[in-house]
């Protein structure tokens, strides 16, 4: 009797487990269909396109022209370098403004709450909007800034048509709409830090810099793991308000990897060289991305 | 029995066919303001009252770099509009690509030759509608750029505001004498040119020209002519109006930057579109005028605008719809109507006997002026890889205008990178010879 009873089971025990991975397909089954055809098609497509070398009136091979083309590309290189600057100047600066904010006014009241408020705001403007705006503010002579810059006696600067300074003036508009954002992140991260942790170093006399530094930042390491991939996709997929103020421009001042590959693809109408520049950018995101959130998780063992 | 069915199928098919109306798609940009969008359905929706036998649905597709998109995707996609509203100068790279069909045979279809056809548009908007003596696009608005300047600052100046420069020695001469200074500071620049992307490498072609240069093959997408006496010429005029004279603002002036130094009397004189005529009409506190843009050896204006044109995957029959539908925009009454909503000139002649015509230039002298430069206009840049190759003398220019490199060695650049993406279209046209 005891024996049946097991052989059943045995038997039944692959069949449960057959049905449970079926019931699991199924429930999983409409984000893995959005998943297969929105993100590991193109995925699998671009890469395809980016070994296919077709130009004009030639029948298609494979290989690694494109790549060969794009390294050898200067915009390709000019539209890198600019992007590298671009995540060093905005990256930095936004995260050291937003947790400096997230500091200042993580104690609920009404002044904090208010003061918050306004910080978040740069992030309910579209970035296409705020661009249009700033366009304006940036009008060489007529433009909010060079009104209150002649105030100080400075005379008019052409913001964004000057090659040395458009850069930095897209750098000022992207740290201006994220910050706020990043604030928010840093600020839920505060919250989860137990006071306890606080009060039993301020007995054993330690300094609000010492508790900072030792308690505050490393517990809120994988806040800013999260963060810091967070403002790296941005910078790579951020691109509205290139395309509205500058163009890229002037002399591909203002060209990134993004806005690079839309050129090739719709301007230049070079699929191969598109997909291979989407192909290295894609790789060299996901490779940072993973090396950002190891390295910065490692030192997290404090909270259990 | 089936046969029954298919053939009562078939026929109801056909009876269905010949009262119902063919239904055909328009893609239309708006490249400038957003009222035109509105002027252009209710256009289409008058087509479609006119007659029974097309409807029409006019779908509205952004800007010119837009709708080229779109109508890309959807030929590539099996399902392309019956006709577009596309910017003219791509119309050779639709060509290039086999993407927009001849338009012989249904100008042939209603008893004209092309030449006749195409003869009935003003001589300077020809060739951007023509490739290899047969037509693919029919021109619908155009644009030329113009010479606008603030008659104050004229008359500050002790300058005649009845007689704007002719000459590029009179224009650097006026211009100086116009600009404003307070201490080394322009407090209003003598001249302002637009040098943001697209409408710059619209420019330099025309001061290239005027210089006496062709700038690029009118006849074959391959070759352009940037590393010449006559375009490093024109770029070396562009150099000193801001490094030599002084009467220029350094660096890339945007359009939308110019216009409003231009509003608030902070340039003195710009190059603009004359299809930016009805938007400075509106904006402009001040009295302005417009001129000819001043010549060097020869006035030369480039052409700007769009032309409808009939993309490949077509039905016959869809076609003959499209052509019903083109032959009306195009008609002079309707096309000149279009002209005066919008500011664009009408590019169709007989447009310009209607009495509506003359009253509106009674009224409005200065779109007479756009009008007259006509003359002296010549083709708009058209190469294969036309915004990229574009974008190689414009990339040069603006690091010229910034004081990073001399023109003779920005142009050499600018060859080369446009000599590369001209590369695989030389290699099969010119360059494959016979084995």
């Amino acid at each position: 009797m005891s024996q049946t009873i097991i052989l059943t089971a045995r038997a039944a025990a692959p069949r449960m487990r057959m049905r449970t991975e079926i019931v699991a397909l199924a429930l999983l089954a409409p984000s893995l269909i959005f998943l297969a055809a929105f993100t590991y098609w193109p995925v699998f497509g671009v890469t395809l396109r980016s070994l296919t070398q077709q130009r004009f009136g030639q029948n298609a091979s494979y290989g690694f022209d494109n790549f060969a083309r794009l390294f050898a590309d200067p915009h390709f290189s000019t539209a890198v370098h600019n992007t590298i600057v671009y995540a060093a100047g905005t990256i930095l600066p936004s995260l050291a403004l937003a947790l400096a904010f997230a500091l200042a006014l993580r104690e609920q009241g009404t002044l904090t709450a208010a003061l918050r408020a306004i910080l978040v705001m740069p992030l309910l403007i579209p970035l296409v909007a705020a661009s249009a705006l700033f366009v304006f503010v940036f009008l060489p002579g007529g433009g909010l800034l060079d009104y209150y810059f002649a105030k100080l006696g400075l005379h008019a600067t052409n913001w964004l048509g000057d090659p040395d300074l458009a850069l930095a003036a897209i750098i000022a508009i992207t740290i201006w709409k994220n910050t706020g954002y990043y604030m928010l992140f840093f600020l839920a991260g505060l919250a989860g830090i137990p006071e306890e942790y606080h009060e039993a170093a301020k007995i054993d006399g330690a300094g609000a810099i010492t508790r900072f530094w030792r308690i505050t930042l490393p517990l809120l390491g994988p806040t800013i793991a999260f963060v810091t991939v967070i403002a790296l996709v941005n910078t790579l997929v951020q691109i509205d308000h290139i395309i509205v103020m500058t163009g890229g421009g002037p002399s591909d001042s203002t060209n990134m990897i993004l806005y690079y590959i839309y050129q090739q693809a719709e301007q230049n109408m070079d699929t191969g060289l598109a997909s291979a520049a989407t192909v290295i950018c894609v790789g060299s995101l996901l490779a940072i991305s993973v090396l950002a959130l190891r390295t910065l998780e490692r030192g997290i063992h404090y909270e259990s | 029995m089936r046969l029954l069915a298919s053939t009562a199928l078939a026929v109801s098919l056909l009876t269905a066919q010949a009262h119902a109306a063919t239904d055909i798609d328009f893609f239309f940009p708006v490249p400038v303001q957003g009222k035109l969008a509105v002027e252009m359905t209710r256009l289409v929706d008058a087509f479609n009252s006119s007659q029974q036998d097309v409807h029409v649905t006019a779908v509205y597709t952004g800007a010119y770099d837009d709708t080229n998109l779109k109508t890309r995707a959807a030929i590539q996609a099996g399902k392309p509009p019956a006709a577009v509203l596309m910017s003219a100068n791509f119309i050779r790279e639709y060509v290039i690509n086999n993407q927009a069909i001849s338009l012989d045979g249904l100008i042939g279809a209603d008893h004209e030759t092309p030449g006749q056809f195409i003869g009935k548009f003003f001589p300077a908007v020809r060739p951007n509608a023509m490739e290899g003596g047969h037509v693919y696009g029919v021109p619908f608005q155009n644009s030329t750029p113009i010479l606008y300047y603030n008659t104050d600052a004229f008359k500050e100046a002790g300058l005649d505001p009845e007689k704007p420069p002719v000459t590029w020695q009179e224009w650097v001469d006026d211009a100086k004498k116009l600009t404003k200074r307070d201490g080394a500071t322009i407090t209003r620049s003598g001249l302002t040119i637009i040098s943001n992307y697209d409408t710059l490498g619209w420019l330099i072609s025309g001061l290239s020209m005027s210089n006496g240069g062709d700038y690029y093959n009118r006849g074959w997408g391959g070759e352009v002519y940037y590393n010449t006496p006559s375009t490093i010429g024109a770029v070396q005029f562009m150099d000193d109006l801001v490094h030599k004279h002084h009467v220029m603002p350094e660096g890339v002036n945007d359009a939308n930057a110019v216009a409003n130094a231009f509003f608030a009397g902070r340039t003195a004189m710009m190059v603009n579109s004359t299809g930016a005529l009805g938007f400075i009409r509106d904006n402009m506190k001040l009295p302005f005028k417009v001129a000819f843009v001043p010549r060097a050896m020869r006035n030369s204006v480039p052409i700007g605008g769009a032309s409808l044109l009939i993309p490949t995957g077509n039905t016959p029959e869809r076609q003959s719809a499209a052509w019903k539908l083109i032959s009306y925009l195009t008609s002079p009454a309707v096309n000149g109507g279009w002209s005066r909503y919008t500011g664009y000139f009408a590019p169709r002649m007989a447009a310009y006997d209607l009495p509506e015509m003359k009253d509106y230039f009674a009224k409005n002298p200065d779109a007479k002026v756009a009008v007259d430069q006509l003359a002296y206009a010549t083709p708009w840049f058209a190469t294969f890889n036309t915004v990229g190759v574009r974008k190689a003398i414009e990339d040069q220019v603006q690091a010229v205008l910034s004081g990073k490199i001399k023109p003779a060695e920005a142009m050499a650049n600018a060859q080369k990178a446009a000599d590369a993406l001209l590369r695989p279209y030389v290699e099969q046209t010119a360059l494959k010879l016979p084995e």
